[in-house]
């Protein structure tokens, strides 16, 4: 099992949910309206006059075997349009109840 | 959750908000009354006071200065003026415009119960007059007749007036030198001499026989019948055969043989002529609240009706028609609207170059709009012109909020989000500054609304509106713009494909648009960015060439080029001339001066379509003869002339030869030709030098010195004197010792002199239901030199007849003129009209050139008003408005960006406006009045938010990192589109209103030329100003900002030491 967390800028909502739909994944978290900056060229989130775009977040925990076809598709829509942004970071899951 | 994204997620509830917002406001639209003015009331209450046989002078002391006294300290006055002639007192209150007319007449009313007692005992009791609106006509028409002339009268109250009076909202509608027929029967003096008779003695058999009286009741032995003396006059002639006395020598005396009998018209004392016929004018107001338009249309057909069952020799013609002046201006203001609409709707195209954008913005501009016109049915005002002026305001304003929003989320969508998204969150990115924005505007406008006076009642209604209609722009732009675009917007395509590449769309497919009007404003942007860049590098040049341009600016100024208006004379068609003779000419000769006129006038203004003369007075004993003096000598003219876009001369030139030919005539004193239009038609554009002092004679001599004076000014027309000069009457002084000898009385002789002269109404001759007049009197040979009054016969208590010389003198006598007061000290008036120059420029050439010639002695004073001064208040009035709206603009801005100085870097735009209206007024030639004061005022709104936006955007760059000049060239080349798009928006909004020639367009041409003059220099030095100053203001700002900042968190200078 692997814990995926994407973060995404918010305006991708619709795509990341539809995605996650489409690879039969049930099973997420949201963190709404959630800043943060990238780390090479990745515009800073804050929700600020200045920086006023806001990113959201999803945790999801799937099976081994479906974590490259995720990834996979949040690479497609990073390249869609990199202007807006989507990551994706993954984690191993030791237990779960 | 947020309002834009509930607009989003419910597309349908959100449209069909707005069109229910559209239906009721065409609804309101179609329900509200055209006029041209805001209703406003004139604050003008009369107290007038009758005190019988009191003299000018002992009214002025006795009556006038007790209620003067009483009346001043009546709550919002602004002048107390008085007349006080023979038996009369009249004191006018005028009060600030805009108070309360109803409570301040119970204040008069408690004030003149207040001084009754101190008033003396003969005095009748004081009336109070409003004056109201609905007092004024709004159409006149002159009727004119040839062989039905003598039965004119009976033809229009019997048809015309009743089928007129069925109109709804139709107020007073009265007739102006209608013939009234009359029953003369005209004594020889001679003649009653020689039969021992006396007027009265006629007077009396003539009434008696014109008897109907009840005889009792004859009871038969079945009926019972009431019994009447019927002997009333059928015809006039009858009275001819009544026999009044038997001679001595038993021969009968009848009427015919000393007097004759004449049914004919009234004596001549008014004559109404149009273009030389015999005429009528008939004279229609409306009620308080009703609709100019509308009831000047239903006239219009009523009469079109009428005149058909006319005899065909009777002829109704327009003297004028309010409403049409009035239709005109709206249809040409209406048009301004919409052609203000289109260029926008264009600008919008042409900078966005995309349709879908473009429709939504022009989908968002008419619901703004219509919003107004539910606010004027709330506020229960009317479609008039300062309301469609503010509309035409509004339009340039409005889509900046719409914009601001439209472009966030097309930049969002075209970084390839789904509109949908993107709407949501694009708004939610800018939503917050468009209402600031929107509440800098809201800090211009909402002060205009407390503005008092006479400017107040326009503006009011102008700040509310721009005020709603800005603010429903926002609402609109936070909630449908998002919405239809999350429609409307197509998201970018992605194309893929077999391989599964992307494939770039953008390349080598470049628009039309992409290749013109993209690639000049990057040129546009690039020389921008490059001469920015040029002027950052050389500030102080800059700023220089900057400072030496405001100066050269202001230069016309400084010279007298620029003139002062209150309000613009509008070319209306219609001139009003009047024409004063020698005091007591007879009504006879005045007449013959008026055909002359008439003739002349016609012959050198072949444009003209139509004249209506009157001369004389209505009717001596009518309420409305009291106040006017006796108008034998005098002359009104209307004159006619077509629409101003029918004919070369303006109304202005045409005045002019009018004035030149009066002035040719010797036996004209005074003339005046005033073009008629402005506030209802009403007072002129004139310039008051006012004069005070108690003595007649003396300041009667200044006002003649002053009006030598000022008629030799340049520019200078139409001088006159307010003091009417000493009136010739003629007095009879009744020696009390013989007549009471006699048995007569001076009130008994009054009594007989009034009944010979004047003639003495022995009852009516019935016709067809009307009463007519029957009067006896001397027949006029016997009445008209000052012997034939000394010859007059009077009878005495025993029955014999006296001559009137041997009871009284009668002589000569010079009455005092008219005493006029204001502020309660005596007054009088010199009035000049400008001609080819404005306002502002006469009062200065008098305060300048005539009042240090004159020679005043202490005790007198002179005080320049009229016109002038409620200019000079009004401008006072702006002036501190415009500092209220800086301060509150400041306010506005200082709390958007946190700081108190950047509001300053923009606020300095503001004097370039100033010079931006000084060369605009030089180069059209126009005076700066009321209505471009106001224009001027609007500026600081719309200047300022043009540095909002740069100011705003290079802070944010600064924010996002960039260094100080980096960021302000990159600000200015990034947001040098949308502001050229806002001020080209504004400013191609108003060139319809600038350019319009329609009926009244002069009252707001300056309003367009002020406002483009000032926003085009203005948006250019904004674009060099602003970023310049903020280059030089905030250099040492930000770096204080870092040291502040490394000093906040010293913690990481702390050093940590291993063993820790």
């Amino acid at each position: 099992m692997k814990s995926v967390f994407i973060i995404y800028n918010q305006a991708n909502t619709e795509r990341v949910e539809y995605m996650l739909d489409m690879l039969e994944i049930r099973g997420f978290t949201m963190f709404e309206q959630v800043q943060g900056r990238g780390t090479n060229n990745g515009e800073p989130r804050r929700g600020t006059h200045t920086w006023p775009e806001m990113n959201s977040a999803i945790i999801t925990v799937i099976p081994d075997d479906k974590l490259h076809e995720l990834l996979e598709a949040v690479r497609k829509l990073d390249m869609r349009n990199p202007e807006v942004g989507v990551r994706a970071f993954v984690w191993n899951i030791e237990q779960t109840v | 959750m947020a309002i834009y994204k509930s607009a989003i997620e419910k597309p349908i509830t959100t449209a069909l908000i707005f069109v229910a917002v559209i239906v009721i406001g065409i609804f309101c639209y179609l329900q509200l009354p055209i006029d041209q003015f805001p209703e406003m009331d004139p604050p003008y209450i009369t107290v007038m006071t009758t005190y019988p046989g009191a003299s000018a002078s002992e009214m002025e002391t006795n009556v006038t200065k007790i209620m003067e006294n009483a009346l001043n300290s009546v709550d919002h006055l602004k002048h107390i003026t008085s007349q006080s002639k023979d038996n009369i007192s009249m004191v006018t209150l005028e009060l600030e415009w805009g108070s309360n007319i109803d409570e301040a007449v119970n204040d008069v009313r408690s004030f003149v119960d207040m001084t009754r007692n101190n008033l003396p005992d003969n005095c009748g009791t004081p009336i109070i007059f409003k004056l109201s609106t609905s007092a004024m006509p709004i159409c006149q028409y002159s009727i004119t007749a040839d062989e039905t002339y003598a039965g004119l009268d009976k033809i229009l109250n019997d048809e015309v007036v009743p089928q007129l009076n069925h109109i709804d909202g139709i107020g007073n509608i009265s007739l102006s030198g209608a013939p009234d027929r009359y029953v003369y029967i005209n004594l020889d003096q001679q003649k009653l001499d020689a039969y021992g008779l006396t007027l009265e003695q006629v007077g009396q058999v003539v009434s008696a026989n014109n008897l109907n009286l009840s005889s009792g009741t004859v009871k038969m032995p079945q009926e019972q019948y009431q019994m009447q003396v019927r002997s009333e006059y059928i015809e006039s002639s009858e009275i001819e055969n009544l026999m009044v006395t038997m001679t001595p020598q038993g021969q009968q005396v009848f009427i015919r043989d000393i007097a004759t009998v004449k049914d004919t018209i009234k004596d001549l004392s008014l004559d109404e002529k149009t273009n030389g016929r015999e005429a009528v004018r008939l004279i229609i107001a409306k009620q308080t609240g009703a609709n100019t338009v509308e009831v000047c249309r239903e006239v219009r057909k009523e009469l079109a009706q009428i005149q058909q069952q006319l005899p065909t020799d009777v002829k109704i013609e327009k003297i004028y028609d309010s409403s049409e002046n009035i239709q005109n201006s709206i249809n040409s203001l209406e048009e301004s609207v919409l052609y203000a609409l289109l260029f926008v709707v264009l600008v919008v195209l042409f900078f966005l170059g995309k349709w879908r954008a473009t429709i939504i913005i022009g989908i968002t501009i008419p619901i703004a709009l219509i919003v107004a016109f539910i606010y004027l049915k709330v506020a229960d005002s009317s479609i008039n012109i300062i309301s469609l002026c503010s509309l035409t305001i509004a339009i340039g304003m409005v889509v900046d909020d719409a914009i601001v929003v439209l472009e966030n989320i097309t930049r969002h969508v075209e970084r390839g989000e789904d509109p949908h998204e993107a709407a949501i969150y694009a708004t939610n990115e800018v939503w917050v500054s468009v209402i600031a924005t929107t509440l800098v505007l809201v800090a211009v406008f909402v002060p205009l609304t407390m503005l008092t006076g006479m400017a107040g009642i326009m503006f009011h209604e102008l700040g509310w509106i721009v005020t709603v209609v800005c603010c429903t722009s926002t609402l609109v732009a936070i909630s449908l713009t998002p919405m239809l675009s999350s429609k409307l917007l197509k998201a970018k395509k992605v194309h893929v494909d077999a391989d599964g590449n992307l494939i770039d769309d953008e390349k080598g497919k470049r628009s039309w648009y992409d290749r013109t009007v993209v690639r000049f404003l990057d040129i546009v942007d690039h020389y921008y960015a490059r001469s920015l860049g040029w002027c950052l590098n050389h500030k102080v040049a800059t700023f220089l060439i900057l400072i030496a341009f405001f100066v050269a600016s202001l230069i016309p100024v400084f010279m007298g080029k620029i003139g002062t208006d209150f309000m613009q004379q509008q070319d209306n068609g219609r001139l009003s001339v009047s024409v004063k003779l020698q005091r007591g000419t007879r009504i006879e000769e005045t007449l013959k001066t008026a055909r002359r006129l008439e003739a002349r006038f016609v012959e050198l203004v072949p444009e003209i379509e139509l004249i209506n003369t009157s001369a004389g007075s209505n009717d001596d004993a009518s309420i409305a003869a009291m106040f006017s003096s006796t108008m034998n000598n005098k002359i009104s003219m209307t004159v006619r002339l077509p629409k101003k876009w029918q004919r070369d001369r303006s109304i202005w030139e045409i005045a002019e030869v009018l004035r030149q030919e009066m002035a040719r005539y010797p036996e004209i004193i005074e003339y005046q030709c005033n073009v008629a239009g402005g506030m209802g038609g009403g007072s002129g554009n004139t310039v008051d030098l006012e004069i005070y002092g108690y003595d007649f004679d003396r300041t009667s001599q200044l006002a003649e010195q002053s009006r030598q004076l000022i008629s030799a000014l340049p520019g200078a027309r139409d001088v006159n004197i307010s003091r009417e000069d000493d009136r010739p009457d003629i007095k009879i002084t009744v020696d009390k010792e013989k007549a009471s000898r006699l048995g007569l009385s001076s009130a008994t002789i009054s009594t007989y002199l009034r009944n010979r002269v004047s003639g003495m109404a022995c009852g009516y001759l019935k016709d067809d239901g009307s009463e007519y007049d029957i009067v006896v009197r001397l027949d006029e040979e016997d009445r008209n030199s000052i012997s034939d009054i000394t010859d007059l016969t009077i009878p005495t208590a025993t029955g014999k007849t006296v001559k009137l010389s041997e009871v009284a003198q009668v002589g000569e006598y010079w009455a005092p003129p008219t005493i006029e007061r204001k502020s309660r000290q005596r007054i009088v008036t010199v009035k000049v009209t400008p001609y080819e120059t404005s306002l502002g420029e006469l009062a200065q050439a008098i305060q300048a050139q005539v009042i240090p010639q004159l020679d005043i002695p202490v005790g007198y004073s002179t005080h320049i008003g009229g016109n002038y001064e409620t200019q000079q208040d009004t401008f006072r009035d702006m002036i501190l408005l415009a500092a209220l709206i800086i301060l509150l603009v400041f306010i506005t801005m200082a709390s958007q960006f946190e700081s108190l100085l950047k509001p300053f870097i923009i606020m300095f735009t503001v004097p370039f406006a100033l010079s931006g209206v000084v060369i605009a007024l030089w180069l059209t030639g126009r005076s700066l009045d009321m209505i471009g004061a106001l224009g001027l005022v609007l500026l600081v709104g719309i200047v300022v938010k043009n540095g909002i936006v740069l100011v705003d955007y290079i802070n944010l760059m600064r924010e996002r990192g960039y260094a100080l000049n980096d960021a302000i060239q990159m600000s200015g080349e990034s947001r040098i589109r949308p502001v050229l798009m806002t001020a080209f928006t504004t400013i191609l909004g108003m060139i319809p209103m600038a350019v319009s020639s329609g009926e009244g367009a002069e009252m707001w041409q300056p309003l367009g030329i002020v406002v483009i003059g000032g926003l085009t220099v203005s948006t250019f030095l904004t674009l060099y100003v602003v970023p310049v100053l903020y280059g030089a203001m905030s250099k040492r700002g930000e770096r204080d900002k870092q040291k502040k900042l490394r000093e906040k968190f010293i913690f990481l200078n702390i050093k940590v030491k291993d063993n820790q």
